[in-house]
């Protein structure tokens, strides 16, 4: 944990200001100071915090809380990676960390779907295929009839750690440059082979939030769907006949499980999402036909000719992962509206569709071609506005809705009490292209920095007001809560003082 | 249906017999005059309606136009041919070549201009034959009677943005690598007008774009500077021969034999010395008379190049790669150039460029990202995300436009080429990125005289937008062409891209 790239720290270590020093101890950045004295402190204070809950104050912004409300220079409190209290004048315990946000405004952590293993550096495996061994996947048999004898080496696994958590663990790099560089895009959580991952900084602990939540389905075909409507035909008089039996107090037969699509099961029993990749009128609208038939309510990435049949999917309950700069001609053997419209996002969202808007690409450019990457999911949803998508439909289809189609929106995708401390602090509206994310907090702790960190920093600083008050802040905080690095803390801040002045 | 396609039809026409009859000679200047003085009210188009109005009793309409023409000049001149018939299909509306004027009322005009605020805050433009007539705060604009009013309430108007990187024109044989240097191929001949991408140029307000060839040479050809609305190709044309592309290193290098830096450098001095000789052998003929010299189709074009008509543009980046383009084409052969691309660390150059008059026409790799163990380029900048306009900037160049090099980034996005220049540290307090647009490729290319701002004898190419045009979420709501309103918003079978 307090090994940093020594790229990173050059640059970092001597800009390292007041707000680091007022960092509760065990706090990330304290990574950045690499001598031997400091990691044995970083110990001690790690024991230390371990005791009490971990406090974070956002102080003074303007909360655009995701949810339509706005709270002028209002606070906001964390404990412990939860948001506590969101408001004005509220009790707050006298050992919190306390970021002056006083002229900015906090916003909740972009949510960011189809996102690349670029983003963490680690190659995930995709879901539901770990070749083991002596496994196979078809032997498996439900929980409720008990373990699976075939499968010692889950079975190890499991008790250490779920499946997911063991992937991840090993793939996830949380010193990445280019999970940095994702925080500083805003985006706190991504979704990348199907799991929901939250961006933790120095830490892989809880980075899964979910995982395996949304079930691919082809109908595309004729075949696909023939297919694909047997699976559901079949799955939903075995959930029928099932009931029946559970009802009549389970008299004869257990109806047969025999030749049931699981995952079609799961999607009709609401533990996951039906996610198609369909762009075309009629492929929508059988898609739209199906679901409303068998009750669920579909996942349609792309949706490029959605606008044209934008009332039979907003009856379908459909969710909509819109790219709004996704270009096609119409067929021009087609009398019928087609093509993709700039609009697209803005009409779905009028007929009851939800709205996500997803990056151009899920991954990182640094060729030198930005604007069109991970990097910039506000361009994005600024291009579903230009097509004429209200600014708060714009805000929750990078926030809210992939945090539904994801099923982590009662953790992520708004501030709300209860939920994961996830905040931007920005210096704009967050869907302005000038606008920079000035500090990214991922589960109430500070994990982003601009001021600290080398790419960035150099581009319109916050003015000098900011930095002094935070520095002050410091100190009287460090009193108060840390006693050991008093002597050096302090003179980090006269030395980088005088290093802004430079600047 | 066009003023110009007209007009030029007609001359055609009259052009045929002309050799042997003097009467047609004295049309055609009358006729061309009105072509060449903005403002001037177009005698010959007024003539001609009047002779679409009684089309019907006119003997020589129905009559071939030559022959009409041989019989009575007079009459040819009010009734030539096929106008009439052009005429009672589709009358000119307000603003249009032959229309009556047309006042457009709006919040806010970014005239662009290179001087002055350039800014006019609850404005009026207005526009007569597709030409600028006045602009200014409402209070200073007398509109003349009859002229047709357009309110657009809060709106904003800009002059239609300017793409000096575009290969979208037509068609994409425009890469040919038969030798390493291909003075003599023109893009013009590639063009097709209004194509499905030129039309998405349109709706996202870009009306002029210079279509050039490719950048698998070092000298790909000439590109055409073309209005992207028009539909025929001698209305769409701006300039012919737009420009001189050509490429550096960085493309070439795939070409037979795998040219390096030093090579490409020499073939690119090589025929410019080449050219240079030729284009003083015509001019001395010129001054001195004598006999013509013989005529080389590849190196016509440096008669252009050195007497002024057309200028360099450049694919060029990188630092050293940007210093050789400044130092050779404008350094020693002291010809018209500019930057194009200019990436990468091309902004280390910038004093120079700025020194030597050598605009910078970004895009569209608009960062210059940290190298040190994420990329392995050549690149200078280990230490910060870098914005190359701001690179450029902050050195001192004054005249800094963007490209998009499209299709390779949508020609839709030519705005967002200049958000990410802000994006990244390059200021907008002085309406840097809106004069990128538009008046900036404007002087680079020579066409200020016609397109880039909103000031009066200019063309009437406006774009009507809810914002400032940087600004993703910005709607382009109309675009006028020539005056013509080619593009609205609303209309419902035009939502489709």
């Amino acid at each position: 944990m307090k090994i940093l790239p020594t790229f990173l720290l050059a640059p970092a270590a001597l800009a390292l200001g007041g707000i680091c020093s007022a960092l509760t101890p065990g706090f990330a950045p304290t990574g950045f100071l690499d001598d031997d004295e400091e990691d044995e402190a970083a110990v001690a204070e790690e024991v230390e915090e371990e005791e009490g809950p971990h406090w974070l104050l956002l102080e003074g912004g303007d909360i655009f809380t995701g949810t339509g409300a706005v709270l002028r220079g209002a606070d906001l409190l964390s404990k412990d990676g939860i948001i506590e209290e969101i408001g004005y004048d509220f009790w707050v315990p006298e050992d919190a960390e306390r970021i002056d946000c006083s002229g900015l405004r906090l916003y909740p952590g972009m949510v960011a779907l189809s996102a690349t293993s670029r983003v963490t550096q680690g190659s995930f495996a995709p879901a539901g295929e770990v070749e083991q061994p002596g496994y196979d996947p078809s032997l498996d048999v439900p929980a409720e009839d008990g373990v699976d004898i075939w499968d010692f080496d889950a079975i190890d696994a499991a008790a250490a750690m779920t499946e997911a958590e063991s992937r991840i663990a090993e793939a996830y790099d949380p010193f990445s440059t280019y999970l940095i560089l994702t925080l500083a895009a805003g985006i706190t959580t991504v979704e990348q082979s199907n799991a929901a991952v939250k961006l933790r900084r120095y830490e892989i602990k809880d980075v899964v939030m979910r995982e395996g939540f949304l079930i691919s389905l082809s109908y595309s075909t004729a075949d696909s769907r023939r297919r694909t409507r047997a699976d559901f035909a079949l799955a939903s008089t075995y959930l029928r006949d099932f009931r029946a039996w559970e009802e009549g107090g389970k008299d004869g037969d257990e109806p047969s499980k025999k030749g049931v699509n699981s995952s079609v099961l799961k999607i009709l029993m609401g533990d996951g999402r039906a996610k198609f990749n369909a762009d075309d009128r009629d492929e929508l609208l059988a898609i739209a036909r199906l679901a409303q038939e068998f009750g669920f309510r579909p996942v349609i990435e792309g949706c490029r000719e959605g606008w044209v049949v934008a009332d039979e999917l907003g009856r379908a309950g459909a969710t909509a992962i819109v790219s709004p700069r996704d270009r096609r001609w119409k067929d021009e053997l087609q009398v019928a509206d087609g093509g993709s419209s700039i609009e697209n996002a803005a009409i779905l969202h009028a007929a009851g569709v939800q709205v996500a808007v997803e990056p151009l690409s899920g991954s990182i450019d640094l060729g030198g071609i930005a604007g069109r990457d991970l990097l910039h999911l506000n361009i994005d949803a600024g291009f579903a506005i230009r097509g004429g998508l209200s600014e708060q439909a714009g805000l929750e289809a990078v926030t809210i809705v992939p945090a539904r189609v994801m099923g982590v929106d009662h953790r992520v995708g708004s501030l709300e009490v209860g939920k994961d401390a996830d905040v931007l602090v920005t210096d704009g509206d967050l869907l302005h292209y000038e606008t920079f994310v000035q500090y990214a907090v991922v589960g109430g702790k500070l994990a982003y920095e601009k001021s600290e960190e080398l790419f960035y920093a150099h581009i319109r600083p916050l003015p000098e007001r900011e930095v002094v008050e935070a520095s002050q802040e410091g100190d009287v905080e460090v009193e108060d809560a840390d006693d050991e690095g008093d002597d050096e803390d302090g003179d980090d801040d006269g030395d980088e003082d005088e290093d802004e002045d430079e600047d | 249906m066009n003023f110009n396609r007209v007009l030029g039809s007609t001359l055609r026409t009259l052009g045929l017999p002309a050799g042997p009859m003097l009467a047609c000679g004295a049309i055609a200047p009358l006729a061309l005059s009105c072509v060449a003085s903005a403002g001037v009210v177009p005698v010959g188009v007024e003539v001609n309606r009047s002779g679409a109005s009684d089309s019907g009793s006119a003997t020589a309409a129905s009559a071939d136009g030559a022959a009409a023409m041989g019989a009575a000049p007079a009459v040819a001149q009010a009734h030539p041919g096929h106008v009439p018939r052009m005429q009672s299909v589709e009358g000119a509306v307000a603003g249009a070549p032959g229309g009556p004027g047309l006042a457009i009322h709006a919040a806010k005009i970014l005239t662009c201009t290179m001087e002055g605020p350039a800014v006019f805050d609850n404005a009026v433009l207005t526009v007569k034959d597709g030409k600028i007539e006045a602009v200014g705060a409402a209070r200073d604009v007398t509109i003349p009677g009859g002229y047709e009013d357009l309110d657009l309430g809060d709106r904003w108007l800009m002059p239609g943005m300017i793409d000096l990187h575009c290969h979208i024109g037509g068609t994409f044989d425009i890469n040919d690598g038969i030798f390493l240097a291909n003075p003599g191929l023109r893009a013009s001949t590639a063009v097709r007008p209004y194509n499905s991408m030129l039309q998405m140029a349109v709706r996202s307000g870009v009306t002029t774009v210079l279509f050039i060839p490719g950048s698998g040479t070092n000298v790909g050809g000439q590109g055409v500077l073309l209005k992207t609305g028009h539909e025929h190709y001698d209305d769409a044309e701006v300039r012919n021969p737009g420009s001189l592309k050509v490429a550096q290193w960085g493309n070439p290098e795939r070409w037979l034999f795998g040219p390096g830096k030093t090579f490409e450098n020499y073939t690119i001095r090589n025929i410019f010395t080449r050219g240079r000789a030729y284009a003083k052998l015509w001019s001395d003929h010129d001054g001195n008379g004598g006999p013509a010299p013989q005529v080389d189709p590849q190196l016509e074009i440096f008669r252009h190049l050195f007497a002024g008509d057309a200028q360099v543009s450049v694919h060029t980046q990188i630092y050293q790669v940007v210093v050789a383009t400044i130092m050779i084409i404008k350094g020693e052969m002291d010809v018209d150039v500019y930057i194009d691309h200019g990436t990468f660390d091309g902004y280390l150059a910038a004093p120079l460029a700025a020194k030597m008059g050598v605009n910078a026409i970004l895009g569209p790799r608009n960062v210059d990202a940290p190298n040190r163990g994420i990329m392995n380029w050549v690149g200078a900048n280990p230490e910060r995300i870098q914005g190359v306009a701001a690179g450029y900037q902050e050195r001192g160049h004054p005249m800094i436009g963007f490209n998009t090099d499209s299709p390779v980034i949508p020609q839709e996005e030519l705005f967002l080429q200049a958000s990410m220049a802000v994006r990244h540290g390059f200021k907008d307090d002085l309406m840097q990125t809106v004069r990128g647009l538009t008046i900036v490729p404007a002087v680079t290319a020579g066409i200020d005289d016609r397109v880039g701002c909103l000031a009066v004898g200019r063309d009437a190419d406006i774009v009507v937008l809810g914002g400032h045009p940087a600004d993703p979420r910005t709607q382009i709501e109309r675009v006028f062409i020539d005056g013509v309103n080619i593009y609205e918003r609303d209309q419902e079978h035009q939502v489709v891209w």
